[in-house]
């Protein structure tokens, strides 16, 4: 393995040059980002081979959305419902002892030209059958809310490794600098378990971390305060720019300087940019009424909302949208996210609504927008929940060993139910799929190697898929 | 370029000395064998010398223990015999060299997937070892090969090099031991040192690099002028002596040890009572407490210090990192996060002591440093013991004390509470006595969760409320029940609901919190016309006001009505209750109550009984005696605890203590004991078990500052280098392997080291810190100017052999201190609990929240900010501050437009313009422009500004005011980049 030497050995005497070169910014601070050591050093921008996709929308329901309640039937359960779990007696998981085999509360519905089942608590996402390729044998390392969230977003279940959006941010950069090229969309009932590490740059430098952005909480920091009038501001910001060049101007090597006074003149476009995205009110009353934003419930209204927000993000080139449906786990389970282990029909009977219409009017609206030609579409959750039901409730525990994620849209092969659970959604038994499979999917689809898409950090070129991971071609479109 | 890395082929075989496993007879007279049934002559081949090296080489990367692809592993004997890979004496029906052997001569064979296959003679060599027998002696383990072995450069032990003469280097160049180092190398590349850097740039540069603040302007005036010999190492000696010197440079520590203010992972609560190890860190800064003794203490301060709170507080360094407390019922699950927390224990040490990644040998063994599994095992085995948490850390006599204190207090306890019982015993006799009178008057069904109806005459009423009396959990609580609908119907036909929000409904009623999502438990869902959300109720009452006057003779409510929760608490409901109306708010009517059904549950029903036959004196005695009980308790808890602090607790687990095949602890390997790594066994022994598994905690410290291991003076000296001048002799602090960077200058490195932990007496440090900053800070290369020269940079850009000073950007911390000390506003208050720059918001899981406003209680210096895991704040995060989710050995010095948007926007900054404006006016008045121009420049730069500066400053004020001039100047490049 060639050890190239670090990137501050490179920058070389760039002088005053790129003062002279409108919209040089990001130059600048890729310029300025610099890593200790870094080995196979990337060149942001650059993909290993043509990509498929350009941008990545992805809708994460946090809280281990139920596989067997929504997308993988399991006739099986129907059958045995009430028989004890074969092999399992005695089983004890996450909350502890579990009860007989339960079967789902809903019919599944065949959807489609391909037939493929769907909960009928899901009827506008079962529109969309056939142009999604459904994993339904993923598998997880723990069955923790937190770590698992964590884990999904970035191939560690630890806190403070980079997440998926920050390895694209770092990947490909910015297609709009005028707003942040990563942004997560946390649900209206609040941040999803471990909270912030889910968007988290981890050790990739901090313009890749996810920037937090909701229709129910802008930008931080991004208004300029009320009392200082846009005269004052204007008149600031020229004295600002004389110290800042003439400072710059002394020491020519030092390119942060410059970076940083391109980090100021971004943060202004931004200042811009950013309400721009946020003002919805220009959008048609039909976009509205198909996403629900005006929805007497407003837990749906506000995530219908930040489906429009997201759409409106990726059309202006943002590269990866992380978008949840749900939040933490509160003292209730289930209550504010999928986490049903106590009342399994009453809590996704809440929680199904708020996914489906606005879901599905997004990836409607994409694909009429002709979006979803560039965009890839993932669909995650943590880990899913056992066939039987806790005992002595009718809710389900967590199960690491089999759930399902699916994509679809740029580069997929729409229409694909990849892998299986056993006949009552226990385990991954057809074709297992890690988190690792999944990223190494997605980064192919994006234009790279995920085995050569690095970053040292302590001891380690560390990568968005560990040590793991290989291309799942059935998933890809030919 | 790697010159450091002796890639050595040399065969890596562990002879595993175990007393087991008798070894097959070697085929010592097996020249002659039958092969096939032919006899064929076979030359003897030499398992260990001639095989071992071919599998280890071609086959072991895959095929390992804990990595076994194909369920097969060729380590041991064992392994390949299990596999069935191969038929010993018959080479032509074992699988092991068909798959090595190319099927046709233009194919490649099937083995190894990666790398060159065998050539002809290894597949030979092959064939005729299988012919003879396949002996393999069973003390032969193979292992893959490092990519580094035991003569890694960090692994040797420390040099003894004196620092070289360079006769043609400037004569101020050929003195300091530091400078002939530097000025060595800088001489073999072709570079010159730059001349020393202005008084200004270097007070203020030994001032921030010490202290972490920047030198107010009659300090920088003082020195300035100060023209008598040894101005600069009187200078070093004032800045070592400053307690601000701890609070800085124990920073540099808590980041490299990961110490963080909250648990991590899912439930992220905060933690309280971990400050008091920061203290420690700063005090034994402060102190300059030999490091030895430091690493000790932190290792083992239960075992060294006994119950001396001041030693003991140091075993925080174990316990400081995420752990997972969710308390997983899964055991398998349960176990992995065990074996994850120890596993964070053994990285934060290792990497902060000895700068080697440990952690990549929890798998397998290390594949870039001669670390072993079983290494990383014993390890883990010496740490096993260890559970995070908090204890009470106090001296037997302190503990005797409270004791004593507390004897009287608890004896009128017990006493108070048997008169209760016994009353209690009384009043529930005659209770059970007149059970069947009283239950007769229980003529309704009880109450139920799905659905509960009460009708009653007609009435006309604006307000109805449910007044709970009892819950169903507890008879005596009138809060914490559900109702996840409350119904209210009209009289007479076509009979509606008219609580409904739809139907203009309002609910009141306070309900339990979760502040981030002010809604999830609220009164409202209670006549929202959906089932399964739940109010939960913090009050007795819900009272829901109709649109208008109607009449009404039924109510409904419930806190399961779909039935799905049976009888789980989520659905806890109520179990006494009355039902009242009102026309106008005020006046009330009840119109029904559940004093007539039967008991929910058993608890209700003796509750009942007692409160039927209780007699009024009884009640007024019982109620006494409670309040007496009460009193008691309060001083009970007044008597002051000792202090209970976030140090971890200590037991003996039970062993014995296995490797964990694949990192796996359903798969135990095999059995370790606690000791150290044995890669320096050379140099420095490896620690063995001791006595107790505190003991063997202590030895590996022992073992860690063993004077003969080089690594942890390396990795020390390495820091402290890194934190003068922004990068280290190694650039990769924590990581001294192979996959780190090699050191620009060895031989310093070693002279320095040496110097370090040589003791006092024979001239050394003897481990002391501040001698080495001193030595360090008196040579010229660190009084260098930082102005740069186009043809060094055009060889060393990076300024890592160090022919100019390298600028720096400021760090979080002292950007924030920076704002508060120039504005007089910085509180110096050390020590105690720290502040927050978040809101702290638990339910059930912690989020936390970035203030607005910053208010003069977290004026404090940000080395006391309770820095929380998973929280991002203002500044502090944009600014570089690691999430302590991970060590942080060196702060990135990241430039992005939210550093902007937080410097130009956030409250902080214009509440610290204002407050400069508003010193800047008390120090040269409100009148002249341009002297406060002057002001500001010196109070925020540490210069005066040049005359077009000082115009267009002067312009701004007068225009916009001195508040908008200072915020220009917090934002400014010269006010974040130091010279």
């Amino acid at each position: 393995m060639i050890h190239e030497n670090p990137p501050s050995n490179r920058r070389g005497f760039l002088g005053d040059v790129h003062s002279a070169m409108a919209g040089m910014g990001l130059a600048h601070l890729l310029a300025a980002d610099a890593p200790a050591k870094t080995a196979a050093a990337h060149q942001t921008g650059v993909t290993h081979f043509p990509p498929r996709a350009r941008r990545v929308l992805q809708v994460f329901c946090p809280g281990a959305a139920s596989h067997m309640d929504l997308w993988e039937h399991k006739p099986s359960l129907e059958k045995y419902h009430g028989q004890p779990l074969p092999g399992a007696e005695d089983f004890v998981s996450f909350q502890g002892k579990n009860g007989n085999l339960m079967r789902s509360p809903w019919d599944f519905v065949p959807a489609g030209e391909t037939g493929k089942p769907i909960s009928s608590m899901l009827p506008h996402m079962a529109k969309h059958a056939d142009r999604i390729a459904f994993v339904h044998s993923m598998t997880s390392k723990t069955n923790t809310h937190g770590p698992g969230c964590v884990f999904m977003n970035t191939g560690h279940p630890q806190e403070g490794f980079p997440s998926a959006g920050a390895w694209m941010s770092y990947a490909l950069g910015s297609a709009n600098e005028n707003l942040p090229t990563y942004v997560a969309i946390p649900d209206i009932r609040g941040e999803p378990p471990n909270g912030k590490a889910n968007w988290s740059n981890g050790f990739l430098p901090a313009r890749h971390q996810g920037i937090a952005i909701s229709s129910q909480q802008p930008i931080r920091n991004l208004k300029r305060p009320a009392a200082i009038s846009a005269d004052e501001e204007r008149a600031s910001r020229e004295l600002l720019h004389l110290l800042n060049a003439r400072h710059a101007d002394a020491h020519p090597d030092l390119t942060e300087l410059r970076a940083r006074m391109s980090a100021y003149e971004l943060a202004a476009r931004m200042q811009l940019s950013a309400p721009e995205v946020m003002e919805t009110a220009s959008e048609p009353q039909s976009i509205h009424q198909a996403y629900g934003t005006d929805d007497a419930n407003p837990l749906k209204a506000g995530y219908a909302r930040n489906c429009l927000l997201a759409r409106r993000l990726l059309e202006r080139g943002v590269r990866y949208v992380n978008l949840y449906c749900a939040s933490r786990a509160s003292g209730v389970d289930g209550l504010l996210n999928w986490d049903a282990h106590k009342t399994l029909k009453s809590d996704y009977e809440r929680h199904c609504p708020i996914f489906d219409q606005p879901t599905a009017a997004l990836l409607t609206d994409l694909e009429q927008r002709g979006l979803l030609d560039e965009t890839l579409v993932l669909w995650t959750t943590e880990f899913g929940r056992m066939p039987t039901h806790q005992e002595g409730t009718t809710g389900r525990d967590h199960n690491p060993d089999g759930f399902t994620c699916w994509m679809m849209g740029a580069g997929v092969n729409g229409g694909v139910s990849y892998g299986a659970t056993d006949e009552f959604g226990r385990r991954a038994e057809i074709n297992p799929v890690t988190v690792w499979d999944f990223y190494a999917t997605v980064l192919h689809l994006m234009g790279f190697d995920h085995k050569r898409l690095t970053w040292y950090y302590n001891g380690l070129d560390r990568r968005l898929t560990d040590v793991h991971g290989k291309v799942i071609n059935e998933l890809l479109a030919s | 370029m790697r010159v450091f890395g002796c890639r050595s082929t040399r065969v890596l075989i562990a002879i595993v000395l175990t007393t087991c496993g008798t070894v097959r007879g070697r085929a010592d007279d097996a020249d002659v064998v039958k092969v096939d049934g032919a006899k064929v002559d076979v030359v003897k081949i030499d398992f260990a010398k001639q095989v071992g090296p071919i599998l280890e080489h071609h086959c072991l990367k895959c095929h390992k223990p804990g990595n076994a692809k194909g369920d097969l592993s060729l380590a041991t004997a064992a392994d390949l015999r299990e596999s069935g890979a191969l038929s010993p004496g018959s080479p032509d029906e074992s699988y092991l060299l068909e798959i090595v052997t190319p099927a046709d001569e233009n194919e490649p064979p099937e083995m190894p997937k990666e790398g060159d296959p065998l050539t002809a003679a290894q597949r030979d060599v092959l064939r005729r070892w299988i012919a003879g027998g396949a002996d393999w002696p069973a003390a032969v383990v193979l292992r893959e090969p490092s990519l580094a072995d035991g003569s890694w450069w960090s692994l040797q032990p420390l040099a003894d090099a004196d620092p070289p003469e360079v006769p043609d280097a400037p004569a101020d160049w050929r003195t300091h031991p530091v400078d002939r180092f530097i000025v060595a190398t800088l001489r073999e590349k072709g570079l010159q040192p730059s001349s020393q850097a202005s008084r200004r740039d270097l007070i203020r540069r030994a001032t921030y690099d010490l202290l972490g603040l920047p030198p107010t302007p009659e300090e920088t005036a003082a020195f300035e002028a100060d023209d008598a010999p040894g101005a600069w190492e009187r200078l070093i000696d004032r800045l070592l002596e400053s307690p601000h010197y701890g609070e800085r440079w124990g920073r540099h520590w808590l980041d490299v040890i990961r110490f963080g203010e909250s648990r991590g992972f899912e439930r992220n609560e905060i933690i309280n009572n971990a400050w008091p190890f920061r203290d420690y860190v700063i005090g034994s800064f402060n102190d300059d407490k030999p490091f030895d003794q430091f690493v000790r203490e932190q290792l083992a301060g239960d075992v060294i210090g006994g119950d001396d709170r001041a030693v003991a507080v140091a075993t925080t360094f174990l316990v400081c990192g995420p752990y997972d407390d969710v308390g997983n019922q899964d055991p398998a699950q349960a176990a992995q996060i065990r074996a994850n927390t120890i596993d964070d224990i053994i990285r934060g040490t290792m990497e902060a002591c000895i700068g080697l990644t440990v952690g990549c040998a929890r798998c397998h063994d290390h594949k870039f440093d001669p670390i072993h599994q079983t290494d990383y095992y014993a390890l883990y085995a010496t740490f096993a013991g260890v559970t995070h948490g908090s204890r009470e850390v106090g001296t037997a006599e302190q503990r005797q004390r409270r004791t004593e204190q507390l004897a009287p207090l608890t004896k009128s306890r017990d006493e108070l509470q048997g008169q209760i019982n016994v009353f209690e015993k009384t009043i529930g006799e005659r209770a059970d006595a007149k059970a069947a009178d009283i239950a007769q008057h229980w003529t309704r069904p009880p109450l139920q969760r799905t659905s509960t109806e009460e009708t009653f005459e007609p009435t006309a009423a604006k307000f109805v409320r449910l007044v709970v009396e009892g819950a169903e959990n507890d008879p005596r609580s009138r809060s914490g029940y559900r109702v996840d609908e409350f119904e209210v119907w009209t009289d007479g036909e076509d009979s509606r609901n008219v609580a409904l929000a739809s139907a203009g409904g309002r609910a009141t009623g306070r309900s339990r919190v979760a502040q981030d999502f002010a809604d999830a438990y609220s009164a409202d869902l209670t006549i929202d016309g959906r089932f399964g959300a739940r109010w939960i109720a913090s009050t007795p009452d819900l009272t829901i006001e109709l649109a208008d006057v109607q009449t009404i003779s039924r109510v409904t409510f419930s806190s399961d009505r779909k039935g799905d929760a049976g009888s789980n608490g989520v659905a806890a409901f109520v179990s006494e209750y009355r039902i009242e109306t009102s026309t106008d708010g005020e006046e009330w009517k009840a119109v029904a109550d559940s004093h007539d059904r039967q008991p929910v549950n058993e608890a209700h029903r003796r509750y009942r009984l007692e409160q039927a036959v209780i007699t009024k004196e009884q009640r007024r005695k019982l109620s006494d005696l409670r309040k007496q009980l009460g009193e008691i308790n309060r001083q009970i808890a007044q008597v002051p605890a000792l202090p209970v602090w976030w140090v971890g607790s200590f037991t003996r687990p039970a062993g014995p203590f296995h490797v964990f095949v694949g990192g796996d602890p359903q798969k135990p390997g095999d059995t370790v004991t606690p000791a150290s790594l044995t890669l320096l066994k050379d140099v420095a022994p490896p620690s063995a078990e001791m006595a107790t598994p505190g003991q063997s905690r202590a030895a590996l410290a022992e073992w860690l500052v063993d004077p003969h291991n080089p690594l942890s003076p390396r990795v020390l000296t390495n820091r402290v280098w890194q934190n003068h001048f922004g990068t280290g002799i190694v650039a990769t602090p924590s990581d001294f392997g192979a996959m780190g960077e090699p050191p620009t200058h060895p031989q310093l490195l070693d002279w320095l080291a040496r110097r370090l932990i040589t003791p006092e007496a024979e001239g050394g440090f003897g481990w002391r810190l501040k001698p080495l900053h001193k030595l360090i800070m008196m040579s010229q290369t660190y009084q260098q100017s930082t102005a740069p020269r186009e043809a060094a940079l055009s060889i060393d850009a990076g300024s890592r052999l160090l022919w100019r000073f390298p600028p720096r950007r400021l760090s979080a911390e002292e950007i924030r201190d920076t704002m508060l000390q120039i504005t007089g506003n910085l509180d110096t208050a050390m020590g105690g609990p720290g502040f927050r720059l978040y809101r702290y918001l638990q339910d059930n899981v912690a989020t936390y929240v970035p203030l607005e406003k910053h208010g003069p209680e977290t004026y404090r210096r940000a080395v006391y900010h309770q820095n929380a895991r998973a929280s991002q704040v203002d500044l502090m995060s944009d600014f570089d501050c690691p999430d302590p989710a991970f060590a942080a050995p060196r702060r990135s010095a990241t430039t992005t437009p939210l550093q902007a948007l937080t410097l130009m926007n956030h409250s902080f900054t214009l509440d610290m313009a204002a407050a400069l404006a508003e010193r800047i006016e008390l120090d040269v008045g409100a009148d002249d422009s341009s002297a406060q121009a002057e002001h500001g420049f010196v109070l925020a730069f540490g210069r005066p500004p040049a005359p077009a500066e000082r115009v267009a400053s002067a312009g701004l004020i007068e225009q916009h005011g001195l508040p908008a001039f200072c915020r220009v100047l917090l934002n400014a490049n010269e006010f974040v980049y130091l010279q």
